[in-house]
Parts: structure tokens; sequence; C-alpha cells
């Protein structure tokens, strides 16, 4: 892996010995022709692991979503698009739609920023960087289990450390059972889940600042830039890719969250922190609806194609437009 | 040509599709190893999981060859698994269930052989029995059953003066009495649902009587609509107005220890909870457990009910799956499973009470809950368990949401009404 | 003087999320060397005397069974997925053709469906390869529902690559294979360490399918395996706590040293100018 661009002409002992093109007197047509070749001898070892599990799982998915079935018996009956009729009044699940998009928001305005503030603090000259770089990282290697478990505690109205920190500093009147009212709890979920994540994208935007030439930032210095300017200047221009990237990847993650509700909340109290997949598994699992919490998993499939193909487009436009 | 490939790729995921879609629900690969090897998912820990063990020994001594794989599973995944493996069509050979409507759904999608013929019913308290009986046949057999009393800390009554109530207007000042005294009446974690429907289940018995829930259930008579259910409601309306439970209750989560912690710290003078109470408590904090008391939830003048009628369930109960290689083996086996020796064991070790006659109990406290279960005139099983899941969801939600206030008695109550005409009549 | 006066806040903010992210962790170490009665009495402070009941229990039990198979099943995965992943990124980022982005969503929708209506199906395929209730069960979704993100990493990386990497390739008669994986992959570093971490911890903790689709104790994996600690109606948290205590401790390992990698990945990478 730490081969270096010195090896170039190192000998070829791979097995896969492409013949040598005759340089630039090939014919064109050919090498479009050797292209196709390269493309699906690259591509297809993922495409055939990934269609066999997942394409084959959203197809089931949608062609479950068409019928009427508890998922535990071998009787199908067909509905047509019903499930979807049923799904657009269903009032839980606007709810649940509605607290996704909260989640959504709230990753990408709190998770980011603070993902990006604490990959700039490891580039400060502040001391003992490898043992900050460590702990900020703790919140994404602890399991979900233990996250949760710890956060109905943090959280509890009576033993909770949220509660005795308020105590002592004279704000008795906040103190709540954080989980326990309908209108806190989603907050109080949603914090665990920043908090969780936020580091997996400081790993991510740590990975490309490091990608970041050296010489432009000297260049900089020679200039007398701020500390500010370089931000603005350097730095977040070039960051832009991953933080599309990262949009992406938080925004999909948000619509079908699903881990940390179901251990502090399972959706509750009445609902109200009610996700599209927790529903889902409560109307496939509990309530034995294969078929309907099949439509829920489409939807949400659906909900989050859209804004993703619109994401990815809008890049194809901005990087078109430079 | 691009294109061409790719086509190639969809028609071969598509062929993979099919193939595995005709091809399911043939075998039983819960039981791949040979054809006498059974298969058994339950959910006991610690002595009662020791108890099955036994029986499982005995099982296989007296069946020479047969072998039987045991596997423990985590008690809420576990019905995620058990669905999975239903619908893929793997199930285990025998396996642990509430008997209710959750098994009835098995029942209903031929997945669970009938043992009628297998299992001798008089083995069995008749009470027992019916949660997993459904239209005159046994799906089923038990092996032991839980009662819901009201718990309390004798240590704090007596310091408030403070007596086990006769009636519910007692019990109500006992509360003020706590609460003036800073003390939290009743310990309830509520987050996990069930623990709440308890209070909903004993108002609603006590006022109604004991058919009400029956008549709801079968479609004869009154329902869940019911002026009782609406009572039941208000009542529990008036504990939270009283301040009868912790803050946030609605967010506390019983497996984690919430709401016990708050009866070993004397924060909390009550807790309304299954008879397993005592085997957690002995785990958790075992000096707690001589602190402990308990007295059955009293009647309400004027209500039907009396106070001999208890809310209870039955657990575990074991079936066998239709699919199973060898079904008579199986069935033998739930009958070793459910053996009185099974059961004796199960009651010395582990303070279960006993759903297989003939038991003897040597604890203190188990023998005073058979005295409760032995005089009860009538034992009103679970809701959630034995309403079909999706109106035990409603019925959860909507008295979770009553505790919240964000419900009116009226709305809970109809809510479960229509629910029940949807999915039962 | 100054300079140093500038630091403050920084440093205070650098203490102030030290603290955030740290706690809970702390919390989780502490409780695990608690007996349960201490934990319901005094969930939060420091244990009165580290007791390692939890962890020699831990011992006794197959957690190192578990422990292994977890491993085992992480490590496979996730080196494929570098592989597999890596590879279909670099038509995706560098090449131009039709299906290009068409492709790419393609290979993105894969992270929008909930994993557990994928239970039936994946239930089923598994058994129909015969692969039921062995670990072999689990590296093939792990890998299928790991490729997206990851494709998305890579892509992104690669794109960033400038162009001439090719063309001196290229004029150099170096073939596509060749370039990709002795050029353009190790100034992947950073990403690959990043796909590394993402991946490993997610396969680490994953729970759905090694319920579903592994059966027997000795095919269980660590998450599975906390269920020594679950009662029907009870969880012995601090149990629970010292079982994850050790299960994160791989984490922190991988962690630790795909980080290094990426410092070292630029120093070697530099060398391109």
């Amino acid at each position: 892996m730490q081969n270096s661009a010195n090896k170039l002409n190192a000998d070829d002992d791979h097995v896969y010995n492409p013949p040598k093109p005759g340089r630039l007197s090939k014919p064109k047509k050919s090498r479009k022709k050797q292209d196709f070749w390269v493309i699906i001898g690259f591509l297809a070892p993922a495409m055939v692991i990934y269609a066999l599990y997942v394409i084959y799982s959203i197809a089931m998915t949608f062609y479950y979503s068409l019928f009427e079935w508890t998922g535990i018996d071998s009787t199908l009956v067909f509905k047509g698009l019903e499930n979807y009729i049923t799904l657009m009044s269903d009032g839980v699940f606007w709810t649940s739609l509605q607290n996704n998009f909260l989640l959504v928001g709230a990753s990408l305005f709190t998770q980011l920023p603070i993902g990006l503030i604490m990959a700039l603090l490891l580039f400060s000259p502040v001391k003992g960087m490898r043992f900050f770089r460590s702990v900020y990282f703790m919140p994404f290697l602890m399991s979900t289990v233990a996250i949760g478990i710890l956060f109905i505690y943090i959280y509890d109205g009576n033993f909770g450390i949220i509660n005795q920190f308020l105590g002592q500093i004279g704000l008795e009147s906040w103190q709540r059972g954080w989980l326990g009212n309908e209108e806190t709890a989603i907050w109080a979920v949603i914090a665990t889940v920043c908090w969780q994540f936020a580091p997996f994208y400081m790993v991510l935007f740590r990975a490309a600042i490091v990608g970041i030439p050296e010489d432009l930032y000297e260049a900089a210095d020679i200039d007398g830039a701020s500390p500010r300017k370089k931000f603005i200047h350097i730095t977040l221009p070039l960051l832009i890719p991953t933080i599309i990237t990262s949009s992406i990847l938080s925004i999909i993650g948000s619509l079908k969250y699903f881990d940390l509700i179901y251990v502090m909340t399972d959706g509750g109290p009445n609902n109200s922190t009610e996700l599209m997949a927790t529903y889902m598994y409560e109307q496939t699992f509990t309530n034995f609806n294969m078929g309907y919490g099949s439509s829920i998993s489409f939807t949400m499939f659906i909900i989050a194609f859209i804004v993703t193909a619109f994401i990815v487009l809008f890049d194809q436009k901005r990087k078109g437009a430079n | 040509m691009f294109k061409r490939t790719m086509g190639l790729l969809a028609m071969i995921a598509l062929l993979f599709t099919t193939a595995c879609t005709n091809s399911g629900g043939d075998s039983s690969s819960g039981s791949s190893e040979g054809s006498d090897t059974l298969t058994m998912w339950h959910i006991e820990t610690g002595e009662s999981e020791k108890a099955l063990e036994d029986a499982v020994k005995r099982f296989e001594e007296s069946h020479d060859g047969v072998n039987v794989k045991l596997v423990r599973q985590e008690n809420d995944p576990y019905k995620t698994k058990l669905s999975v493996a239903m619908g893929g069509g793997s199930p285990p050979d025998v396996f642990h269930s509430w008997g209710g409507g959750w098994l009835e759904n098995f029942v209903k999608a031929d997945q669970v052989k009938d043992i009628s013929e297998d299992i001798d019913t008089e083995n069995y308290l008749p009470s027992a029995l019916t949660p997993a009986e459904f239209d005159g046949k046994n799906y089923g057999a038990p092996l032991a059953m839980d009662i819901v009393p009201v718990w309390y800390n004798k240590d704090m009554f007596e310091e408030y003066g403070l007596e086990e109530p006769e009636t519910y207007e007692e019990l109500l000042s006992i509360v003020e009495t706590l609460r003036s005294n800073d003390i939290i009446p009743f310990s309830l974690a509520n987050q996990s649902k069930w623990p709440g429907s308890f209070y909903y289940m004993y108002l609603a018995e006590r006022i109604g009587g004991p058919e009400l829930f029956n008549e709801a259930f079968n479609r004869e008579g009154r329902g869940f609509d019911d002026e009782a259910y609406v009572k039941a409601g208000e009542k529990i309306r008036e504990l939270v107005e009283m301040n009868a439970f912790p803050d946030g209750f609605n967010g506390m989560n019983f497996d984690t220890g919430q709401s016990r912690q708050l009866m070993y710290s004397e924060d909390a003078a009550m807790i309304i909870q299954g008879n397993w109470m005592l085997g957690t408590t002995r785990a958790d904090m075992p000096e707690f457990e001589e602190k402990l008391g308990f007295f059955m939830f009293p009647s309400i003048e004027g209500g039907q009910g009396s106070k001999q009628d208890i809310v209870g369930g039955v657990s575990p109960v074991f079936s066998v799956s239709k699919k199973t290689d060898n079904p008579d083996l199986a069935a033998e086996l739930v009958n070793e499973l459910t053996s009185k020796e099974t059961a004796q064991q199960l009651a010395n070790d582990d303070g279960a009470i006993s759903a297989v006659k003939g038991v003897e109990y040597e604890d203190e406290y188990v023998q005073e809950i058979n005295t409760v279960l032995e005089e009860a005139e009538y034992m009103q099983t679970f809701y959630d368990q034995t309403l079909p899941p999706e109106v035990a969801e409603a019925h959860l939600d909507t008295t979770q949401a009553l505790f919240g206030q964000s419900m009116t008695p009226e709305e809970a109550a109809k809510e479960v009404e229509a629910k029940a005409k949807e999915v039962l009549e | 003087m100054l300079k140093k006066l500038r630091q403050i806040p920084l440093y205070m903010l650098a203490i102030i999320l030290l603290i955030f992210t740290g706690l809970p962790f702390l919390i989780m170490v502490s409780a695990s060397f608690k007996d349960q009665m201490e934990f319901m009495s005094s969930p939060w402070a420091i244990p009165e005397e580290f007791s390692f009941a939890n962890y020699k229990l831990l011992i006794e039990s197959d957690f190192f069974r578990f422990f292994f198979n977890s491993v085992l099943v992480s490590v496979i995965s996730v080196v494929v997925v570098i592989i597999l992943a890596a590879m279909a990124s670099y038509p995706l980022a560098r090449m131009k053709f039709k299906l290009n982005r068409p492709l790419f969503l393609l290979f993105l929708v894969g992270m929008m469906i909930p994993i557990h209506t994928t239970l039936i199906p994946i239930f089923l395929l598994t058994k129909n390869l015969g692969l039921y209730d062995t670990i072999w069960a689990l590296p093939g979704p792990y890998i299928a529902f790991a490729l997206p993100v990851s494709i998305v990493i890579f892509t992104q990386f690669l794109q960033d690559l400038p162009k001439e990497l090719e063309e001196s390739a290229k004029m150099d008669g170096c073939g596509h294979f060749r370039l990709f994986w002795r050029i353009l992959f190790p100034l992947l570093t950073p990403a690959v360490a990043t796909v590394a971490i993402y991946n490993f911890i997610q396969i680490w903790n994953e729970f759905v399918f090694a319920l579903v689709l592994t059966n027997s104790e000795g095919n269980a994996t660590l998450p599975l395996g906390l269920r020594e600690f679950y009662g029907q109606f009870s969880v012995n948290v601090p149990g629970i706590m010292a079982a994850l205590t050790l299960a994160s401790l791989p984490l922190l390992l991988v962690y630790l040293v795909a980080q290094e990698k990426i410092v070292k990945g630029i120093a070697a990478g530099s060398v391109k100018g």
C-alpha cells in the first residue's frame, strides 16, 4: 500500500497483462471497446455480490409491498397499490416522516459542522493531538447497545446526570425525564445520534484535509494570509466534494435510521419518536403486516432515492460549471 | 454492448430471485443435522434455563440416539427471529411462546402442530392451558405462571403508618400520604408499555367485572369503549394528576432497571409488577428482599370486580412446529419439558408458580403467591399477550398515551375499540 | 506570549469536546467494574472497589469464541469490501461513459433500503446457498451492504486525484489494471483508512443479520453473545458494559492503526509532487 509513484517502472508481476496499446496509433473504435472491457472488469466483482444481496432484496421488498401478507404463512393476497394508499392516510407514518426530516436537519446542521470543527482542531497547534484524536473518536466505536443503555440513564428523570448537573447550576426548573416527555424525547434521541456519528465525519474530513497539498498553505503564508482567510479561501473550497459526500451519507443514514430509537424509546412515548424504520419494524414483526411494512420500506427507499438523485445531479452540474 | 451485458447481469440476478422464492418453505433446516436432532428455542435464563437443560438431559437418556439442540434466545429479538425463521420455512422443532394472540398468528398461518392428542391435559391447571387453546385444540403446553401483585416497601409503610389497603379509596389515601412526604408512590417504567397496562387491566376489571374483557374480546356484549374502560382511563388520569409516578416514567425502561432502582433507593414505595419482581430483586439487590411485601390490587366501591381476581399470564408455553421432521419426538420433548419434575425444579430453584398440577412449594414467598392464585376467582390474562398483536399494540400505545395525558380516556377507548372491530370481527 | 494567549479558547474548546466525547466511554468502563447492586445504587460514581467479577464471568463464558468469530467475519468482510469497492470506483470516478452516473446511483440505492425488510429475502437466499447457520452466512450481506458507502467515499477521493497521473502512466504504456493498483490505489490511503474504520465498526457491532442467519452458539458473533446478560425481565448492565468494553478494544486498535496509515500514506504520496 505504501507504493509510491516511483514504482511506476517496476516489473509487471501481475497476472492480468493487458495488451500493450500501440500508443496513439490505435484506432479509436477498438480503444473504446477496450475501455468497455476495463469498465466491466472493474465493476463486475462488486456488481455480482451487490446484485445478489441488495438489488434482489430491493426487488423483493417492492414485490411484497403489493400484497397483503403476514410474513409467516404462504398466502399472499395481491392488493396492488392498496398498501401505499393506506400509508398515505396513516397518521403515524406522517409523524415518523416528520421525525426523520428533523433528524436529517439535525445531522446536516449539527453532526457535520461538529465533525468539521473536531477535524480542524486536530490540525491546530494543540498539544497531545494523538490523545485528543483517540478520545474524540470514542462515541463512534462504542456499540449502540452500550450507548442506548448509558443514555437512558443519563436522561433519567430521577438519577440522570443531566438533571444532577442542572440542579447544581440552579436550573431545577429545567429538570425533567427527558425521554418520557413527548416534547423532549425526540430531541434527546437526536442529540444522542449526532453525538454518536459526529466522530465519523471528523475522520472523513480529516482524511480530506490531509489530502490538501501543503504548498497551497505555504504560498498563502508568504502572502501573509490569516488563518481565517486560509480556511475560507483554501480549506473550505477544497472540502466541498467531501461536504457533498458527507451530506449524502448523512441524509440517507438519517432517513433510514433505526438503532438508537429502538434501544432508547422504541418509538414512544405515544409515537413521538417514531421513525419510518421503527414503524416499519413494528408493522412487520410485531403486527405481522409484512406487506404493509414492505410498502413503508419501499416508500422510504423512494424518498431517499429522490433526494440523493437530486444531490448527485446537482453535484454533476456544479462540476460541469467549474 | 454495454447495455447487453448489464441486461445479462440483471437476468442472472432475476434468476436467483425466482430460484430463491420458489424453493422457500419446503424443509425444516432448523433440524438439518440429521433426522434425530431436535432444535428447541427458549428464552429462559439462570435457574430456569438449568431446569430446561435437565429436562432435555432426561429426554435424551430415555430416547436413545436423539439429540436435542437447546438454543437460548434474547426476549425481544426472539420474536423477530422466530418470525423470519417461520416465514423462511426453517422453524425450530419446539419453540417458546406466551400463548395468546401472538401464538394464534402462527396457528393461523398453519405453522403450529395441534398437540391435543399428545399431551395429557389433566396434568395442567385448566386456566394455564387456555392461552394456547384455539378452537378447542391445544397448541402448546404451559410450564409456569405469573401473577401481578402490588409490591411495597414494608419499612416505608411502617414509617408512615400505612397498612395494606382493602379498598381503592384507601390506596388513594396511601398515595396522598406518600406524596406529601416526598415519596414517589408508584415506581413505573412505562417506556416498555406493558408495566402501565397492569394498571389499566386492574382498574377496568375492578370496575367492569371479570366478564368485561371477555365480552369485548369475543365481540359479544360490552366493547373496549365501554364505560368501564373510560372510567379506568379516568382513574389513571387521576393518579397521574396526583403525581403518583416518577418524573419521565414514560421514558423509563423496566429491563435496564430504572423503576426497580427507585424502589431499592427507597425513593418510591410501591410498584405493580409480576412475581418475577422477586427473582430480579434477588439478582439486583438481595438484601432488599426482606423489605418487600405485597398485596392484591384493592376493589373499587361500586365496581363489579373483586380483590380476589388477579391479572396474570402463562410463560413459558412450549409448542411444536408443523414443519418438524419428527412430530412425535417433538411432542414427547414438550411433555418432558412440562413434566412435574421440571415444574418442581423450576419452583424450587427459581421460585416459579407452576402450571403443572401437584407441585409443592418450599419458598415462603412463592407459597404465599400460590395461595393467592388458588384463592383467585378469576384470572385476567395479560391483554397484550391475549389480544392479536395489532389490537395489543393499540392497547399498549393508547395506555401509554393515557399516562402521558396526550389522549383522553374516551379517545383511548375508542381507538382500541376501532382496532378490535377491524381485526376481531 | 500573545500567541499562547490566543490558544486558550482553542484549548477550552478542545477540552469541552474531550469531556463530551470521552465521558460516556469512561462511564461504561467504570460501570463494568461494579456489581449490579452498586450500579443500581450509584450508577455514576467511580467504583468503590474494582471488581473483576464481570470480566471473570466473560472469560469463563464463550466470549472468546464469539470474539474470534467476530474478528474472522469482520476482517474478511472489510478486506473484500475495500478491494471490490475501490475497483468499482475506478471507472466510476475516472472514466467517461454513458452509464456512469446511473451506475453510481445504482450503487447508492443499497444504502436506502432499511435492513429489516431485507431479512426474509436474505434468509431465503442464505438458506438456498446452503450457508444458513454457518458464519459464512454473514460476509455476503455485510460486504454487499457495505459497498455503497465505500464506493461513495472512494469515488470522491479518486475524482480529486490529478488527471496527469493517468496521462503519464499511459505514456509509459501502463495498462488500466497496473495504473490502478500501482499508482492510484497507494494514493488512496486516507480513503482506505476511512472506509476500513467505518465498515469495521459497523460490521463488528452488527446484530440483526447475525441474529437471523446464524443459530448455533458456536457461530454466534459478539453482539449475539451479549444475550448472556439479558434476563427475561432484566438486564445485567455492568456485565454488558464489561463485554462491550472488551469488545471496543479491537476497534480502538483498528482506528489508531488506520489513522497512523493516513499520516504515513500522505508522506509517501507527497512524492508525487
